[in-house]
């Protein structure tokens, strides 16, 4: 087998397919992943080869559907339900957070619940207020939900299979702007541990921490820094939920700066949840306040110029890092 | 199971001993025999070595604190042991005595908010650097690692007052206590030296002669041990020791002998110097001598003198102003044996001529105390009957 480029979609695509083929017991559940292919094609050509009894098309009905998926997991089975929009959890929270997240805990530990809900995240689409949100802290802000953020097509492949055969509950979190991003894959099926934080780059004078897009944009910022003669080292926790504390702070310690970028809102978010680990255990290390990059508490706006002026970017990384190296 | 490691006595009179260094740090591994630590007591400094093999898991005292003899100061065991936990009592160090400086009080300190990173803070405490003193460079003028950095570097390649330096000697433990005494001698007493000319051809000969017919070889250093310790008998005040409102005169006469060391000076005593032969004095302060050059002096051989006299005769020096030994009274400096042209009866001759040197504590006594005492000692060595009579002989 063989390692090629391809896009971050047909990435998930082929997790899906693989795990498909290997558990009968894994299924897909969601609005328009039969027929239609999925509105970001990641769910494309599964309806073919597996049939309507494992891809299933379901009602716009969150609740109901996600509802079902739950009952499923605990049954036995193995669903990957698809959740449009992050934005759309709202009717389906209850499904989510007390019965899938709760489940196994309520029950003892007798039950597993072997379930992975995929979501689209992220702005950048002129999509409004809507269908533009980021929204991971919230799910790992309650227990009971493992947290899964991809920033690269063979993360995104690896981190799927894992997700599907964790026997718990697994947000999966998919940026939209990443779905046509090509990277390196390997064909054959291969897991990559859920708690795994990967250093995208080293570096020696700060350490950008980013999840999805805004790994991306770090490591923008990154070239952009080192030809000014700053090394930045880029870090990618890849799961909110385990969370892979010890490379983070290892990093942290090394450079002694950290900025943290992050696409979520600011307020009582991934950003300052991490802020504040290092913040507790890094503390006599650092050389420099830790510093924030992340999208205010305001509705998406739909305008693009208000919209790209809300979001973080390479700029604003650039920017940041600056600040807190010298005398202004 | 481990062992404790106990705080040792090193002679009679040591009831506690201070922590100078820990060679090893909590949590390292340790060989039986090896060296963990440097105690200090009195005036000697000694190596505390490890009883067993294993981790050194806890040390109970910190540095620079006291002990009491025989107190557990540290635990050797296996790794994930739980050392004891032990209610230790540690003894702060005593207060100095010595009155104020005699400069002006240093003005009070006012605190000055200083705005550095926890990384520079911690680098700047691991390494003694005064934040205070730096100007940041970080955002708003916050001092960062770098700042600190830099500071070092300035630190370690000039002085204080911008002069290049070229190598950094650690200041040793022996030297540490060296130069601790020597400051609080010249800071608690008021000393003055006095210094004669002494014509010493009685001494030289009877030294000849006693290279023959002694079977130790004898020093004049000796011959100067026996004769000033007999001396001292007629000038108590000179063997004395000021005790709050008392002057103390003492009965015992004992005295230190300055040995010169590669990295330090060392002042083993001969005890009762007055009650034993000279023979016997020259056989003591040689394996005294021994000892101190490898290093194996215990508290005891260099605690209790009453008097010190001190030789750079070797180094040719005729005379100089040696600094009291405290809490003794006085202390004497002898320097070279010189021919030189002398007057005698209105005839000049050539002459052995030894310069004397003592210091003495004004405190204590006036200077025509010290100078008969001086006198005397001046007019012995030119002597040969008395001589030998001082040396009982």
């Amino acid at each position: 087998m063989s390692v090629r480029e391809i896009t971050f979609a047909e990435a998930l695509n082929e997790a899906l397919r693989q795990e498909m083929e290997r558990d009968e017991n894994v299924i897909v559940m969601g609005e328009d992943v039969g027929v239609y292919g999925g509105v970001f094609g990641v769910t494309k050509g599964l309806l073919e080869k597996f049939g309507f009894d494992r891809v299933i098309d379901t009602p716009i009905s969150e609740a109901g559907f996600i509802g079902t998926a739950v009952g499923a997991a605990a049954m036995g089975l193995r669903p990957v339900v698809e959740l449009m929009f992050v934005d759309f959890f709202g009717v389906a929270m209850d499904q989510i957070y007390n019965q899938a997240g709760k489940m196994r805990y309520m029950f003892g530990g007798k039950i597993k619940l072997p379930l992975t809900i995929r979501t689209t995240i992220g702005g950048g689409l002129s999509a409004a207020a809507q269908h533009s949100q980021v929204l991971y802290s919230i799910f790992a802000h309650v227990p009971g939900l493992k947290v899964v953020v991809p920033s690269t097509p063979y993360d995104a492949k690896g981190l799927l299979i894992s997700s599907i055969r964790d026997d718990n509950p697994v947000m999966f979190f998919e940026h939209k702007l990443l779905y046509a991003t090509k990277g390196p894959v390997p064909e054959e099926p291969y897991t990559i541990p859920l708690g795994k934080a990967d250093v995208k780059r080293e570096g020696s004078d700060v350490t950008l921490i980013g999840l999805a897009l805004t790994v991306h944009h770090a490591l923008k910022a990154a070239d952009i820094l080192a030809k000014e003669g700053i090394s930045a080292e880029v870090v990618d926790p890849r799961t909110i939920v385990p969370f892979d504390k010890e490379t983070i702070l290892k990093s942290a310690r090394k450079t002694g700066r950290v900025v943290i970028v992050d696409e979520d809102y600011d307020r009582c978010g991934f950003a300052s949840w991490a802020a504040a680990i290092i913040a507790d255990e890094a503390f006599e290390y650092l050389d420099a306040p830790i510093k924030r990059v992340t999208t205010p508490n305001v509705p998406i706006p739909f305008s693009p110029p208000l919209e790209n002026h809300i979001l973080p970017n390479a700029d604003k990384v650039v920017n940041t890092v600056k600040s807190i190296f010298k005398r202004k | 199971m481990g062992k404790t490691v106990l705080m040792p006595k090193l002679g009679l009179t040591m009831t506690k001993g201070r922590i100078v260094e820990w060679k090893k740090r909590e949590g390292e591994s340790v060989k039986e025999g090896e060296v963990i630590a440097i105690i200090e007591s009195e005036k000697i400094t000694s190596e505390v070595k490890a009883p067993t093999s294993g981790i050194l898991l806890k040390t109970y005292v910190p540095k620079g604190s006291y002990a009491n003899v025989g107190q557990i100061i540290a635990y050797i065991g296996e790794p994930g042991e739980k050392p004891p936990e032990l209610a230790v009592e540690v003894i702060e160090a005593p207060k100095p005595t010595a009155p104020p400086p005699l400069e002006a009080p240093p003005p009070p300190i006012t605190k000055v908010a200083v705005r550095a990173t926890p990384r520079a803070r911690r680098l700047a405490d691991e390494r003694g650097v005064d934040l205070t003193k730096i100007v940041g460079s970080g955002p708003g003028g916050l001092i960062t690692e770098e700042d600190v950095l830099r500071e070092i570097e300035k630190r370690e390649k000039y002085t204080l007052t911008g002069i290049r330096v070229k190598e950094h000697l650690p200041v040793t433990p022996i030297r540490e206590v060296i130069a601790k005494r020597m400051v609080e001698s010249l800071q608690t007493t008021a000393q003055v030296t006095l210094t004669i000319e002494a014509q010493v051809d009685a001494l030289v000969e009877l030294r000849e002669e006693l290279l023959k017919t002694m079977e130790v070889r004898v020093t004049y250093t000796d011959i100067l041990v026996k004769a000033v310790a007999t001396l001292l008998k007629e000038h108590p005040l000179l063997n004395s020791i000021l005790e709050e409102d008392k002057i103390k005169i003492l009965d015992d006469i004992n005295i230190g002998v300055a040995v010169a060391l590669d990295h330090g000076l060392i002042v083993p005593v001969i005890k009762n110097a007055n009650k034993k032969h000279l023979k016997q004095i020259a056989e003591e302060a040689r394996e005294l001598a021994r000892k101190a050059r490898e290093g194996l002096l215990t508290p005891d051989e260099v605690s209790q003198g009453t008097f010190t006299i001190t030789n750079l005769g070797m180094f040719s020096i005729d005379a100089f102003t040696p600094i009291i030994n405290p809490p003794e009274a006085a202390i004497l400096g002898v320097g070279r044996i010189v021919k030189k042209p002398v007057v005698i009866e209105d005839n000049i001759r050539i002459g052995n001529v030894m310069w004397l040197s003592l210091t003495f504590d004004h405190r204590i006594m006036d200077g025509h105390v010290a100078a008969k005492f001086l006198q005397d000692l001046a007019q012995i060595l030119n002597d040969k009957n008395k001589l030998k009579k001082y040396l009982e002989l």
